[in-house]
């Protein structure tokens, strides 16, 4: 439909936060009633544009125009206003409330409007979603996933919004589920809206939308009807070249085969039927896009997942799922993706986020003994290769890189640690502390541990592990050697489709 | 990401600056608070700056020290603090008269027991199934008001010869509650700062559910918080009794309160991980000084409240500033 009028133009926008660039001259065109697609690899730029347009963050050049006028987006209510709404991947509904209720909630410049007409507007909007089976008095917290999806396209939609974004809506839901957002969505479309959909699922962008645009490393680098693609030249747009690193095979350290055996395991909602073994020094990575279930297989053998089921077995013991303080016991240490909330004690010194974990090894009859802790600190300290003298300095006063080194080596040479689980275990760092990192991580798996890490970034995943582990909306798609992979495969994994591909 | 941390790194010296803030600001508070009291009641007050005025001090902030040291330890883990301190305080002396015709020993020994056990089982609730401690302190409060006021209603007194005065005893010019306060405030500072136990309090208080993903015990370490504090809680009700000689549910008034007061004002923080035991003394101590000088001036009941009111509100408002200033780069 190159002929219809644009619904949305952005000009040679630029942003950078610091020394980092965003957004590098983008620019891009949204048509009237269609459905573009806006994909990329992490870091590409798409959040940012996401952001820009809902008013969040300000770019520091280039132009936007909404139906040919151009706009200016500083904040969230002139979003509104230009008719541009975001729909995030986290649901922002309140659950104990009627679905009028949640839609009504706040509304700009809504002014007096009858309860009457407000309510025969929302059904008229719900019957256009195919949501006409759903009353307007129906509690939120009694629909579906995708129910709640589509509630949520109404709001933005009863906002008079003519240009939807949608940012990933289909990573918590279920195939039958995605079906039914996705006729909504059409319907919109064919009503005059448009539609962004920004996703990792290239099977479903190409199902869905008539236009693909790709970004990479803050550029746009192409943009084109779907029609004339596929998903192999999609992830060949979105890697560009990576570095295909020969790297030096790892010797692990005495391998143990089999030390951890993982079967059948199943979180409820996120992630099934997982199945892994891994042996003594063994570097595993899980590659998944948020929501697939990666972050989620560690926090179940971490014990963090309450109904989380399956087998698991260290060394031969089997361990229970869904405590902590039994998998600790067990032998399985586990690192957050989150440090800050789920990981450090930010107000405490480095010393003891440091020994956090293993107080009893240093403490004789419940009191702390100051010697223990002191040469424990410190022998850790050297480890992650962190100034002995500001081992009393308050967490919360270091260095992104610093604080996860700190974060990272609290689960480093603890005795009976078996099994080491990182989530993300590089993220906010920077390129040297990562490198530091890595280094680290492979030490642990030098000395006859098992490491299995989530990650979303390829560069990470190539450079680190021995085996690669791919998931896909809660399931393994492939696990394979990692010499045997490329990063293009990889990512073809992880932004699967509909089908499942045996485990290799 | 990067350019997140690129920030952080830039701000960190303004960071280590504003990082003396809460410390600082607390610290300077007392030490202008009670300067301020103390030249003011010395100079204003007939009568303040006399030995037997400062062992009334000392004595007034006893009890309430006694109750209020325990509770560093509830709001240290993390878990706010209990709304029925006054009211477990009051079903402890009651209990205390009730049990004294099986002996001053049985008697103090099932009444510690009982006190120790109606907190950890409020405790529990919290790091169980994460209660909110507010709202189960308030109805445990509730249901021992009940009970008691079902079961008694009105004063006891102790049987004749009960041989409770030593309890009100004076000890080289002292009470005896004074020797308990600063000794179990000494126990329990030390145990803060020396144990594992005391560590992993602060470690819960500091971040909940780090401590939960880290494995620390946290239903246990909350149970033994809320444990040691109705410990201390029912030490006051004993010494209350022994000195009131006849008890009441009304017998602890505003130890609620001044329990709470005399924690915030020393400048532990409200949520927990930063703050002590020895603050808490400190707090105490201020709040005592000052209900004393009122007192000595005449003031009237609601003058005393009104003042007491006011110094935590400003304490607490001053550490929230200082510490959202150092939060907020």
């Amino acid at each position: 439909m190159p002929d219809t009028p644009l619904a949305l133009e952005v000009r040679g926008v630029t942003k950078a936060f610091g020394p980092i660039v965003a957004l590098n001259n983008v620019s891009f065109t949204l048509r009237r009633g269609e459905i573009h697609a806006l994909v990329g690899h992490n870091g590409a730029g798409k959040s940012t544009l996401v952001k820009a347009l809902a008013g969040v963050v300000s770019p520091d050049q280039g132009e936007i125009l909404v139906n040919g006028t151009a706009v200016t987006l500083a904040s969230a209510r002139q979003s509104q206003e230009a008719g541009i709404a975001v729909v995030e991947q986290e649901l922002s509904l309140v659950p104990a409330l009627t679905v009028l209720d949640n839609i009504l909630l706040g509304r700009v410049g809504a002014g007096f409007r009858s309860r009457r007409d407000d309510r025969r507007r929302v059904e008229e909007l719900m019957t256009r979603l195919g949501l006409a089976d759903v009353g307007p008095d129906t509690v939120v917290e009694d629909l579906s996933m995708a129910e709640r999806q589509l509630i949520e396209i109404a709001r933005a939609l009863s906002r008079d919004a003519r240009i939807l974004i949608l940012d990933e809506p289909t990573a918590t839901l279920g195939e039958r589920e995605i079906k039914r957002v996705f006729a909504g969505v059409r319907e919109l479309a064919s009503a005059g809206s448009s539609v962004i959909f920004v996703s990792h699922r290239l099977g479903e962008v190409l199902d869905l939308c008539s236009r693909v645009t790709v970004f990479r490393d803050g550029r746009m680098i192409a943009s084109r009807p779907a029609a004339e693609m596929d998903r192999e030249s999609i992830v060949e747009l979105m890697l560009g070249k990576v570095a295909e690193k020969s790297k030096v095979e790892r010797r692990g350290g005495g391998a143990r085969e089999g030390l951890v055996v993982i079967d059948r395991l199943s979180a409820p909602g996120h992630v099934t039927d997982f199945a892994l073994g891994v042996s003594g020094g063994e570097i595993v990575a899980i590659a998944g896009q948020v929501g697939s279930g990666a972050s989620e297989v560690l926090r179940a053998l971490a014990g963090l997942v309450p109904d989380a089921r399956g087998r698991v077995s260290i060394a031969g013991r089997p361990m229970r799922l869904g405590a902590p303080q039994r998998s600790i016991r067990a032998g399985a240490v586990f690192a957050s993706n989150d440090r800050k909330s789920e990981g450090l004690f930010l107000r405490q010194s480095v010393a003891r986020n440091l020994l956090a974990t293993r107080l009893k090894a240093v403490s004789r009859g419940g009191v702390l003994s100051p010697g223990l802790s002191a040469s424990l600190a410190q022998r850790l300290a050297g480890l992650i290769g962190f100034d002995r003298k500001r081992l009393g300095a308050a967490a919360e006063t270091l260095s992104g890189g610093n604080q996860q080194k700190v974060f990272l080596g609290r689960c480093l040479e603890k005795e009976g640690a078996a099994l080491l689980l990182f989530d993300e275990p590089t993220r906010g760092v920077d390129v040297g502390g990562r490198a530091d990192i890595h280094n680290l991580i492979r030490h642990a798996a030098s000395k006859g541990a098992c490491v299995i890490f989530a990650s979303t970034e390829l560069d990470e995943i190539m450079d680190l592990a021995d085996t690669v582990v791919t998931m896909f909306a809660g399931r393994i798609t492939r696990i394979g050697r990692r010499r045997d992979m490329t990063a293009a495969d990889i990512l073809a994994e992880m932004t699967h489709g509909a089908t499942n591909r045996a485990a290799a | 990401m990067t350019g997140v941390d690129s920030a952080t790194n830039g701000s960190a010296a303004a960071g280590r600056v504003a990082q003396l803030n809460p410390a600082a600001i607390a610290v300077y508070a007392f030490v202008a608070i009670l300067a301020a009291g103390i030249v003011f009641g010395a100079f204003m007050t007939p009568g303040f700056l006399t030995i037997n005025n400062f062992s009334a001090i000392l004595t007034s902030a006893a009890f309430v020290g006694i109750i209020a040291v325990g509770s560093t330890l509830i709001m240290l883990s993390g878990s706010l603090f209990s709304i029925s301190l006054g009211t477990t305080t009051a079903v402890t002396a009651i209990l205390f008269m009730f049990m004294l015709h099986s002996g001053v020993a049985a008697a103090a020994a099932v009444t510690l027991l009982a006190g120790t056990a109606i907190f950890a089982i409020q405790g529990a609730l919290v790091g169980l199934i994460g209660a909110n401690p507010i709202i189960v302190t308030i109805g445990a409060g509730a249901i021992q008001e009940g009970v008691i006021g079902w079961l008694s209603p009105g004063d006891i007194t102790p049987p004749p010869g009960a041989g409770i005065d030593f309890l009100a005893r004076t000890i080289f010019g002292l009470p005896f509650s004074v020797y308990v306060f600063l000794g179990l405030a000494l126990v329990l500072d030390l145990c803060m700062r020396h144990t594992r136990f005391g560590l992993e309090l602060y470690l819960l208080g500091e971040n909940q559910p780090a401590a939960h993903a880290a494995g620390l015990p946290v239903a246990l370490l909350t149970t033994a918080a809320f444990a040691v504090a109705g410990f201390c809680v029912a030490v006051a009700g004993v010494l209350i009794a022994g000195f009131a000689q006849n008890v009441n549910l009304q017998v602890a008034g505003t130890y609620t309160f001044d329990a709470i007061a005399a924690i915030l004002v020393g400048g532990s923080a409200v949520t927990g991980g930063w703050g002590s035991v020895g603050r808490t003394v400190i707090g105490a101590l201020i709040i005592a000084t000052i209900t004393d000088m009122l007192l000595l001036v005449g003031a009237s009941t609601g003058m005393q409240i009104f003042v007491k009111g006011l110094i935590v509100t400003v304490v607490v408002v001053l550490l929230h500033l200082a510490r959202r200033e150092r939060r907020s780069p």
